[in-house]
């Protein structure tokens, strides 16, 4: 069995370039190693579609680094003929009619899309659990969750299936499973990439972004599907860098923060010691590193349950049994054909944010809650915009903890958000953020580095990144040897 | 004593290019269902875009209604459940109206009213649903065309305050030309809010809302049905209860659609997908400084001129009208003008369903006639006969004269000959002249008509057929 998926997108690009390999060849291994799995990590396989687009490329030049680069995409991002399902039953027939922007950006680079990754059902909760498809599991050890929401993407990516694949993040989505499975998983700056077409969980936080093995091969997928849309008027116009000119630049003069708050107790002793680690090592390089604290970063989980599932209620409202998606076998009036297709549709979890977010926004509660956590929102935007004006970066751990067992929160709510403590407060801001494998607890599990920039600075994360990796030289491909 | 306190919602559809929301066509009236794309339908992953287009139209309007402008405006969701409405929400204004606190200016029977306006804001339509043996379908047409809501304050005090409310909303619209403005065809929506206080109370009654009145004239009927209703109700000391009721066509009377509970859940929020939206000082300059001249502007001119309020109502009413009445206002008599294209003109293109853009008129002609009806030379009866030739030949105006005989003898040497001959040829008619009989001069009249074949100038032949009879 050929091992080219285990070669770096460089040296992937060499060979396609020097035609030592053809795009096929990429194809077949991503199909054969998918059948030797069993992590659950795709809904659907875009198989025969991948095999008609490889062997069309063949008659192509290699005009760029991730030309006939197998990607997976994220099951809430639309994908024109392919079908989409958010992991949820209300779409388990739904075929979009349209690609959704990154989607449309990547078939411009000639990437093969191999298939939709699993999640938990429309992006709510942290452990892959809520799938209306079974939940993923972990490639380190079968028996941990992947974590969440982007799981699939997270073990499709951390078992050496593809190179790379495509997550969303609304409140560590992406950065809580890259830390799980030893990847590195980036959250742009709200609006730095196109939300046209990844179907809304909290509109206001939602941003796609790039699980990958690597920072550099991070930084070429986040070059392909940022910028600004006219279909999105929540993207930003700002200039797109090439961010993999960061790589490996000169890191001494950087000044990090740490917040005490991502220090305490509530984090486990292990995460926290790999931090001080590389704190340590970054100051021996000449880096300022100060212990600070960031006012208002212990609300967040309440934030996130008042205005993340606010919005989620009024988003998943369309889904009514009128237009596509789910719609229930017998109703005798509208109001039944609604309440028996939603019913049956979504799933627990589902279910329970939309009463919530109802809830909230319902009558007098929506003063007392969501303008108020509204309010809040901006202080805490103050405090980070607040640090930027002395740091360029904050550090901490990406989780309170490594990748836990199947099956042990998916009983309580409450937990599971609490698993987003740390990640959450950046998406309330809008902050671009990184997940950075930086080693691995006492059972071989990977340990993740949590990288905060200041907006439209996903730059100085990469700066950093970079050399942390090179530093490590961490093993990360849980199947062994690490090419790339 | 009870009076009415009334407050009037209209919604009114923009004739944007595009709808609202999305870069679909803005026609309502095409095949259904085709002028949609993913994001009317609400299709998952979709966003809104905005039409600025539509921003410029609804500044318009609140600038024409004399409203202050939310200088930082957001959009907002407006949460319920409706087949209509395909995203489960409508994005609507609810915190930051575009205009707010405005007026228009209103005259009913000869005397001026502010009728102040507490907002008017940019909201998408829903849907069409159409009901048809037991089954419902949907035409998305009509969802995410772009829609205004006018809420006046409640000020109005009576039905024919709140006909020339609506009036006057409507007018100024329509020289806007952003809006059909077409109450009969639902381009313009009206709600009416009735509600009775005592005279000297601080305290508004329980109101109750009349959906979708389909016609100004029934805008009136329902109110003062209403304010009868709610009067013989407080009489007889029954309560009123906040509902919603409908206009009925036939019964002329107001129906029970549904009371309200305690008020609807619409579960509101800022419309994340929508960035705030900044209108700067120097665009509402701009904007405001390019108005059309506006309908009060034209009816102060009016009156100035002279011209009667059928007149002027006519014209303001029917812009195409006004916009052709004005070519010659500076011209010729402009009575004389607005008689002949708000009577004769008008009549003949309703007559024959056409607009004034329909027909071929060359202003020379047109400038023709006022002289001769002013100058006397052209009967009222004879330009009847006369302007459907004009409308539909190319013929000049002589020509159709000299055709069809129609000519005037105005000379009076020869009016003297022609009538002295009638007059001596009918000396009865003479001897009754002399005893006061009115029968003479109509008979003679009759006559001298006969003789010249009807092209006697009138006016003239009168006067010289007395003078004659005196000197007898």
């Amino acid at each position: 069995m050929s091992k080219y998926l285990d070669l770096s997108i460089i040296d992937i690009n060499k060979k396609l370039k020097a035609k030592e390999i053809k795009p096929i060849d990429l194809i077949n291994e991503v199909f054969e190693r998918i059948g030797f799995n069993n992590l659950n990590a795709f809904i659907t396989l875009n198989k025969e579609e991948a095999i008609k687009q490889a062997l069309a490329l063949e008659n192509k030049e290699v005009d760029n680094l991730l030309f006939g680069i197998p990607i997976a995409i994220k099951d809430n991002i639309v994908t024109k003929n392919l079908k989409t399902t958010c992991a949820s039953h209300m779409l388990d027939n739904f075929i979009p009619v349209y690609d959704a922007t990154v989607v449309k950006k990547i078939k411009e680079k000639n990437m093969i899309i191999i298939g939709k990754t699993n999640m938990d059902e429309f992006a709510m909760g942290s452990t892959g659990e809520t799938s209306y498809y079974k939940p993923a599991v972990n490639p380190w050890n079968n028996k941990k969750v992947p974590g969440g929401s982007s799981s699939g993407s997270a073990a499709a990516v951390c078992s050496r299936i593809v190179p790379l694949a495509l997550g969303s993040d609304t409140g560590g989505s992406i950065r809580q499973p890259a830390s799980f499975c030893g990847l590195v998983g980036l959250k742009p700056t709200y609006g730095r990439v196109s939300r046209y077409g990844l179907i809304a969980f909290a509109s206001s936080l939602d941003q796609i972004g790039p699980m990958t093995r690597n920072v550099y091969e991070n930084a070429a997928l986040l070059n392909i599907i940022s910028g600004e849309d006219d279909n999105d008027l929540t993207s930003s116009s700002n200039k797109v860098p090439d961010f993999t000119s960061y790589m490996h630049q000169d890191i001494k003069d950087l000044k990090v923060a740490i917040p005490n708050y991502y220090m305490s107790d509530q984090i486990d002793k292990d995460v926290r010691d790999n931090v001080t680690k590389i704190a340590s090592m970054l100051t021996k390089q000449g880096v300022t590193i100060d212990y600070i604290d960031i006012d208002y970063l212990e609300y967040a989980i309440p934030l996130y349950q008042v205005i993340a599932l606010g919005e989620a209620s009024s988003n998943l409202a369309r889904f009514d049994g009128i237009r596509y998606g789910h719609v229930t076998d017998s109703f005798t009036n509208t109001e039944e054909l609604y309440q028996k297709s939603r019913a049956e549709g979504f799933g627990r979890e589902v279910k329970r944010r939309i009463m919530i977010g109802s809830y909230i926004l319902s009558g007098e509660n929506a003063d007392t809650y969501y303008d108020k956590a509204l309010k809040v929102r901006e202080a805490l935007t103050n405090s980070f915009k607040q640090v930027f004006t002395k740091y360029d970066l904050i550090i901490g751990p990406t989780n309170t903890n490594v990748a836990y067992d199947l099956g042990i929160k998916s009983d309580d709510a409450l937990k599971s958000f609490y698993d987003d403590l740390l990640t959450i407060p950046v998406n309330m801001a809008g902050l671009p953020a990184m997940s950075l494998p930086i080693g691995f607890n006492n059972e071989h599990l990977p340990i993740g580095l949590h990288i905060v920039g200041n907006y439209y600075d996903e730059g100085a994360i990469y700066k950093l990144a970079s050399y942390i990796e090179k530093e490590l030289d961490l093993s990360l491909n849980p199947g062994g040897d690490d090419l790339c | 004593m009870l009076v009415p306190t009334i407050g009037i919602e209209i919604h009114v559809e923009l004739k944007s290019k595009k709808k609202v929301f999305s870069p679909s066509i803005n026609n309502f009236n095409d095949d259904a269902n085709t002028n949609v794309d993913v994001i009317d339908m609400g299709y998952p992953g979709s966003l809104p875009l905005l039409n600025k287009e539509v921003v410029n139209m609804a500044l318009q309007a609140a600038l024409a209604f004399n409203c202050q402008i939310n200088q930082l405006m957001h959009f907002d969701r407006k949460n319920y459940f409706y087949p209509d409405l395909p995203k489960g929400y409508q994005i609507t204004q609810k915190d930051t109206p575009i205009g707010f606190d405005g007026y228009v200016e209103i005259e009913v029977d000869g005397l001026k009213k502010k009728i102040g306006i507490e907002r008017i804001h940019i909201e998408e339509d829903t849907c069409k649903s159409i009901h048809s043996n037991d089954k419902t379908y949907l035409n998305f047409n009509r969802a995410g065309v772009p829609l205004i809501e006018i809420v006046s304050k409640p000020e109005i005090t009576n039905e024919k305050e709140a006909v020339a409310y609506i009036e006057a909303i409507r007018e100024i619209l329509l020289y806007l030309g952003i809006s059909d403005v077409k109450i009969e065809e639902g381009s313009m929506r009206c709600d009416a809010n009735v509600s009775l206080k005592e005279e000297d109370s601080s305290v508004f009654g329980t109101k109750v809302e009349v959906k979708n009145i389909g016609s100004i004239s029934n805008v009136a009927l329902s109110i003062s049905y209403e304010i009868e209703r709610q009067k013989a109700l407080l009489m007889s000391n029954e309560t009123i209860y906040e509902q919603t009721r409908r206009f009925d066509d036939k019964t002329r009377q107001t129906i029970l659609m549904r009371t309200k509970e305690t008020g609807n859940d619409y579960r509101y929020f800022p419309e994340p997908d929508i960035p705030y939206v900044n209108i700067s000082e120097d665009h509402i300059s701009s904007v405001k400084n390019n108005l059309p001249v506006l309908p009060n502007e034209y009816r102060i001119e009016y009156q100035a001129l002279g011209l009667n309020n059928n007149y002027i109502k006519t014209l303001i009413g029917n812009i195409e009208l006004n916009s052709y009445y004005r070519k010659f206002i500076s011209k010729i008599n402009p009575i004389i003008c607005a008689n002949i294209i708000t009577g004769e003109l008008l009549s003949y293109l309703n007559k024959n369903k056409l607009t004034i853009k329909d027909i071929v008129l060359s202003d020379e002609e047109l400038i023709k006639l006022v002289n001769m009806i002013e100058e006397g030379t052209l009967s009222s009866k004879q330009l009847k006969e006369v302007l459907p030739i004009l409308l539909e030949t190319d013929d000049l105006l002589e020509d159709i004269l000299e055709k069809q005989g129609i000519k005037q003898i105005s000379n009076e040497t020869q009016l003297n000959g022609i009538i002295s001959k009638i007059v001596n040829a009918n000396p009865s008619s003479i001897k009754d002249y002399k005893e006061g009989k009115d029968r003479a001069i109509k008979y003679l009249m009759g006559q001298i008509m006969k003789e010249t074949k009807g092209q006697a100038n009138p006016k003239l032949a009168n006067d010289i057929l007395v003078a004659i009879l005196k000197e007898q």
